[in-house]
């Protein structure tokens, strides 16, 4: 067992669940989508690409592709939250919420190619 | 089974095609791979402080969200993420704006004290992996590799690589870069790389730290560039020049390959890869002197030619007079020598203190810088004497102890040291023999134009009084320095105006070299020789007759070269250069006076 292959499947996954966790529910209810959960989904994005870098193969720079999408899907997500609760006069309104749930649907995809990724060279990997 | 007979059968018909077809592949040894590789390095480097650096902030901020505050009323409130960020990021940068929005807790303070420490933790270990980085010997390697495959990429002009930079690839850059040629370097010793960086070349040249014997080092520096034009080995280590040959020879066998050793049989397993030149510089050294014995004026022509533009002018030496030699050191140098002399029907009286286990051994066996055995060789009635041991110290002592039995003796001496050159030059041997330059001049009178080392190889069989007259001719049109040797084809591309007079027949030499500007001033250029198809004019005359496809070799000054160049290339010059009359080289003037000079 590679400690390495343990942590980097690990912050992976655990990007694309949190990213999950704060995305379902209604996607213009605000208390439905926890913000702690967003910070969680960005810290642990943000640490998972870090992972990925350095990595030269083909399927290393995609990994590294998907999860700089979500990066940025999240960080645009984050944006949009502190704009709704901090400068806009309205607060989190549902329209708001939406833009911010729907950012980090797109990031939940880039999560899940990311995951597809992980699972072919995990499958592929006894076979060559 | 079929299909194995098949296979075979195309293995045993099909060999030529294939040998074709690698010629023209390009090489596998990808150098584009290395482009992004110090991206890489950077980035797996930082990994490990980044992720940190991120843990650090994100556990500060969540910190601070969960610890319950206070706003101005001291009613109960909890900072957000957003201004539980904006402060992490002003503390943890060391900016400090102070507690906003409202004064902490002292729960909140407790907090904020851990987190400051540990984010200046995280930064200072950030910054000094990057630092410790930059300094690493493997970063600052793979930034040069970067460096040097860029630039070698770039290149769009021929270029010749060069593979061991020590005294003859440095002298011989030095003579290419005068010529406006371009090379790369590759040597194993980094301090040769600096110095190719401080010496002050015209053209850039890349310069790759590496072993040559390592087929994707010579990759780096151009080997499977479209524009290398030659590869030299001129490493001080035989191995790495014959890897160095075999490597080019596999990968491109169409490019040539010069290359030096002092043994015969790695010249041997040279030349069975594709056809190298190998230089041998004993050999060159001895057949050097036997031309220098037969004819001093050809000696010193061949040497100032090959001493490459900037030389100056060698001393005449005077022929030794017939007789007996005396060579100390009977190695490989020595019996080299011997044997070049014995050839020229020389008696020889070799002295060296190993037997030998060869089966000719030194005439006498005894160390030469003892007396007994300076006397046994009987130099006082010597006419040559060679102190050809591999020790410079040895050598001078030898030379001045023979001196001093017969001052009438023609001495030669071998130099291994480059440091000893002062002293060498201050006893004023009659031929002294510096293996490095013999093989850097060599290499130059190969590479720089093939029409001068036809000239060379010519050059033996001219006569003494013809070189007398011609090093006199080339000073007078060079100066005491020589100036650069050139080249002209005379074909459509590099003689235009030149084509009906060469069909015609009507251009002779002399006529060719005058100045455009006023023709009872012959241009002061030398040619040295034609080379017309196969055939060789040596030092043509001003009667020569000229034609289509004569390959001309001439020396002279840049400005003598322009002024030919525009006789090449501006259509009314020959007319005037051989008749005299002016043509008008511009449309309107040729209208207006209703004179055309004669088209192809």
């Amino acid at each position: 067992m590679n400690l390495e292959k343990v942590v980097f499947g690990f912050f992976v996954l655990l990007a694309a669940t949190l990213n999950f966790g704060f995305f379902i529910g209604d996607i213009s209810d605000p208390t439905l989508h926890n913000e702690y959960e967003l910070f969680a989904a960005v810290v642990v994005n943000l640490v998972a690409t870090v992972l990925k870098f350095g990595d030269r193969t083909q399927i290393g720079a995609v990994h590294l592709a998907t999860s700089l999408v979500a990066d940025l899907q999240l960080i645009a997500a984050t944006l949009v939250w502190a704009y709704a609760t901090q400068v806009s006069t309205e607060g989190l309104t549902a329209s708001a919420t939406a833009s911010v749930v729907s950012l980090s649907g797109g990031a939940l995809l880039a999560n899940v190619v990311s995951l597809v990724l992980l699972v072919v060279e995990t499958v592929s990997f006894r076979r060559s | 089974m079929s299909r194995k007979l098949l296979d075979s059968v195309r293995h045993l018909v099909g060999r030529e095609p294939e040998r074709k077809r690698r010629t023209r592949r390009r090489s596998p040894l990808a150098t584009g791979v290395q482009a992004s590789a110090t991206v890489f390095v950077i980035l797996r480097r930082m990994r490990a402080p980044l992720i940190i650096l991120i843990f650090i902030f994100a556990v500060s901020v969540l910190g601070l969200t969960l610890i319950p505050g206070q706003d101005a009323d001291g009613q109960p409130w909890r900072m957000g993420f957003f201004d539980a960020f904006y402060f992490m990021s002003y503390t943890a940068t060391t900016i400090g704006f102070g507690e906003l929005p409202y004064p902490f807790t002292g729960a909140q303070r407790l907090w904020v004290m851990g987190t400051i420490y540990l984010t200046v933790i995280g930064w200072a270990y950030a910054i000094s992996a990057l630092l410790s980085l930059l300094q690493d010997r493997a970063f600052r390697q793979a930034l040069a590799l970067q460096h040097v495959t860029r630039k070698v990429a770039r290149l769009r002009e021929p270029f010749l690589l060069i593979a061991g930079y020590g005294q003859t690839g440095e002298s011989l850059g030095r003579s290419f870069d005068t010529l406006g040629r371009r090379f790369t370097v590759v040597d194993i010793t980094d301090a040769r790389i600096d110095a190719l960086e401080l010496n002050t070349h015209r053209a850039d040249v890349p310069g790759l730290v590496g072993d040559a014997r390592d087929p994707h080092n010579l990759e780096i520096a151009g080997l499977g560039h479209p524009w290398c034009e030659g590869v030299l080995a001129l490493t001080d280590d035989d191995e790495a020049n014959l890897a160095v040959t075999m490597t080019a020879a596999l990968l491109r066998p169409e490019i040539p390959v010069v290359t030096r050793t002092v043994s015969a049989v790695v010249a041997d397993r040279m030349r069975s890869f594709g056809d190298p030149t190998v230089i041998n510089p004993f050999d060159r050294f001895g057949d050097h002197l036997r031309l220098a014995l037969r004819s001093p004026a050809a000696y010193q022509l061949m040497s100032w030619l090959e001493s490459g533009p900037g030389a100056e002018l060698p001393p005449r030496g005077s022929a030794p007079a017939p007789g007996r030699w005396v060579v100390c050191g009977y190695g490989r140098f020595g019996r080299h020598f011997t044997g070049d002399l014995r050839a020229e029907g020389l008696e020889v009286t070799a002295i060296d203190q190993r037997p030998g286990d060869h089966d000719d051994p030194p005439t006498i066996i005894g160390d030469a810088s003892d007396p007994g055995v300076m006397a046994r060789a009987d130099v006082a009635h010597a006419a040559g004497f060679v102190a050809g041991t591999d020790n410079d110290t040895t050598n001078m002592s030898l030379v001045a102890e023979a001196r001093r039995i017969n001052r009438e003796l023609f001495v030669a001496a071998r130099q291994n040291q480059p440091t000893s050159a002062p002293l060498f030059a201050a006893m004023e041997v009659d031929a002294l023999l510096v293996p490095t330059e013999v093989v850097a001049h060599d290499a130059y009178a190969q590479l720089s134009t093939p029409l001068l080392w036809r000239f060379l190889r010519e050059l033996p069989g001219q006569g003494d009084d013809w070189a007398a007259e011609m090093v006199d001719r080339l000073a007078g049109a060079c100066g005491t320095h020589l100036e650069e040797l050139w080249k002209v084809r005379l074909n459509a591309t590099e003689a235009p105006s030149l084509g009906p007079w060469l069909a015609g027949g009507e251009l002779t030499l002399g006529d060719l070299l005058r100045s455009p500007v006023d023709r009872e001033q012959p241009l002061r250029a030398v040619p040295l020789m034609v080379l017309r198809g196969d055939q060789c004019v040596m030092a043509p005359g001003g009667e020569f007759v000229l034609r289509t496809e004569d390959q001309l070799l001439l020396a002279g000054r840049p400005a003598v070269r322009r002024q030919l160049e525009t006789t090449l290339v501006v259509d009314a010059v020959p007319e005037y250069l051989v008749s005299g009359r002016r043509v008008p080289s511009s449309w309107i003037w040729r209208r207006l006076t209703r004179s055309t000079p004669r088209r192809a």
